[in-house]
């Protein structure tokens, strides 16, 4: 059962009269995510990752392609779909004068709690968010790190199947970040929410997300799991050895290695996959005659990754 | 009813932190009619024409504010820049503006009971001489003409973004002149006379009028004014809708809360 099921989504931003600016922000853009998922969506500034998000939280209505949200069209059933899902950003506002109890409440009530369900629930997510001491503090003398709370608390108010979370830790203090990401990987693990996070914090999204997508000038280059990226990409892990003597001739023919540099006497192989080459290498090393006096592994992490594909 | 009292109880708190709201309900209003009647008192009036120009000067303050608490539904969410939260909910224009509004006729009644006392206390005018019903009516008129402004700057400022927000404050002003804000509306240029016969309060302020001694100028104006404004509520409410369409096509809403 998909959560979200996208096909050849684009949307084009004009601005200006005299020119008339064009934005290319989503150039048909396809994407399925199963339910009971963390899913990111990854890429630079301006790559799409808000548009898409906002398109499928029927904030913003696509030019061409087709969205369905929970097994509704995004157009034409967004009705059926709001009760649903919810959103929360890392730029997130509310009304400065109110206090937390009261922009959960006024919330809670549009999603159509009322009474003592209602209580329960600002009660619930006041404790669960870690507000209950700045329960009667205004909205605008909140610190940022709290602000986001109460976002994130807002967006659990109607107990959503679906959550979007645009760069939810944007700004935080990295104990904060800590505790923010262990809260959405709990919402996952004890309320089976499928959550959609954007993110520029690729540790961030190594450790939540099931899956990622790379988004790039409004396309989808690649997706899979992390994993699987860093082969997609072919950037490969890399293995340095310190070898006696120093000399590594004919390593570069070996099978899986990529590449080969020499460098204070070390040699660092790039390979398809360290796992499977360095039991190959060392027996071919051993062969030769040659000792091995240091290894030392390295896999590309998701940032890598992210660089590549960014260029 | 859960999601127009969320609008109303919301508006109901901004209301009574914020001091500006203070000014809006006590000082503009006070201002308003004191200036007004000491005016009358100058110029020697009879009754009847400070009559006149007080119920237009009540008019201009009650809707002036009712108006304001329907366009601060969504003002404060773009001031905020909170308005894709509120879009974002399984909520419908009719629940904002239906909870506002409620706030607003409150707001509107407490006006309107502060120039009575004040008319009456300092210039010896009494509002409720026409009686309750013909009072009720035309409150009732001033406030469908709030609703009918409130909803026209929503959607204006959805249409143009906070550029349009002046329009708030602007736009009553402007149609009090078209309706005979201090003069009858035989008065204006033909053309203009006949921009005027298309406002529902022209016929509310008429009808009202005519109870201290003025001769109404529209056969059935009660009627008249509030077939206009049954119309003008739908417009209004149908071109915030078609405001809140367009601003998801053209990402206004996102922008609105960056």
């Amino acid at each position: 059962m998909l959560a979200v099921e996208v096909r050849d989504l684009a949307k084009t931003f004009r601005s200006g009269w005299f020119p008339r600016r064009l934005t290319r922000a989503l150039r048909g853009v396809s994407l399925s995510i199963p339910r009971g998922v963390i899913f990111g969506l990854l890429g630079p500034n301006g790559a799409g990752k808000t548009t898409l998000l906002s398109i499928l939280a029927t904030l913003l209505l696509p030019d061409a392609g087709e969205a369905k949200v929970l097994g509704h069209d995004v157009v034409r059933e967004a009705r059926a779909i709001r009760p649903r899902l919810n959103m929360a950003s890392g730029n997130s506002s509310f009304i400065w004068s109110l206090r937390a109890p009261e922009i959960l409440a006024f919330y809670g009530r549009l999603y159509g709690l009322h009474g003592k369900a209602l209580a329960r629930k600002v009660d619930e997510l006041v404790a669960l968010c870690e507000l209950e001491e700045h329960r009667k503090v205004p909205y605008q003398e909140l610190s940022t790190g709290l602000k986001q709370r109460l976002a994130l608390a807002k967006s659990l108010v109607n107990d959503p199947e679906l959550l979007f979370l645009d760069e939810p830790t944007l700004g935080l203090d990295p104990d904060i970040s800590v505790r923010m990401r262990a809260q959405i990987a709990g919402l996952r693990r004890e309320r089976g929410t499928t959550i959609l996070l954007t993110t520029h914090y690729m540790r961030e999204a190594e450790e939540l997300c099931d899956e990622i997508a790379f988004i790039k000038n409004g396309e989808i280059p690649a997706r899979g799991t992390a994993d699987a990226l860093k082969r997609q990409i072919g950037i490969g892990d890399v293995i340095a050895l310190r070898l006696d003597p120093a000399s590594g001739e004919g390593l570069t023919e070996l099978p899986g290695v990529l590449r080969c540099v020499f460098q204070d006497g070390r040699v660092e192989l790039t390979v398809d996959s360290a796992d499977k080459r360095l039991p190959e290498i060392l027996h071919w090393l051993h062969e030769q005659g040659i000792v091995v006096r240091d290894v030392d592994v390295h896999e590309p992490d998701l940032e890598e990754v992210f660089v590549e594909l960014a260029k | 009813m859960g999601r127009v009292y969320a609008f109303a109880k919301r508006n109901v708190l901004m209301a009574v932190r914020n001091v500006f709201f203070v000014f809006e309900l006590a000082f503009w209003p006070s201002v308003g009619v004191l200036s007004i009647g000491l005016m009358t008192r100058f110029l020697e009036l009879t009754p009847e024409m400070t009559a006149f120009l007080l119920v237009g000067t009540m008019a201009l303050s009650t809707i002036q504010v009712c108006q304001l608490d329907v366009s601060y539904a969504l003002l404060f969410d773009v001031w905020s820049k909170s308005v894709k939260h509120q879009f974002l909910a399984p909520m419908e224009i009719r629940h904002m503006a239906f909870g506002s509004w409620l706030v607003g006729i409150g707001r509107g009644l407490t006006v309107f009971g502060l120039q009575a006392f004040l008319s009456w206390w300092a210039f010896d005018f009494d509002f409720f001489e026409p009686g309750v019903l013909a009072l009720g009516a035309f409150l009732l008129g001033c406030f469908l003409t709030s609703a009918i402004v409130g909803l026209l700057v929503c959607a204006l400022v959805l249409l143009f973004g906070t550029r349009a927000e002046v329009s708030a404050w602007a736009t009553v002003n402007l149609v009090m002149v078209f309706c005979g804000i201090y003069y009858p509306v035989s008065i204006l240029p033909p053309p203009v006379a006949a921009i005027a016969a298309a406002f529902p309060l022209t016929y509310f302020l008429d009808a009202f009028r005519s109870h201290y001694g003025f001769a109404s100028e529209f056969s059935y104006a009660l009627v008249t004014g509030f077939l206009l404004s049954a119309l003008y509520v739908a417009l209004a409410h149908w071109a915030l809708a078609a405001a809140v369409t367009r601003c998801r096509r053209t990402g206004l809403l996102l922008k609105l809360s960056e």
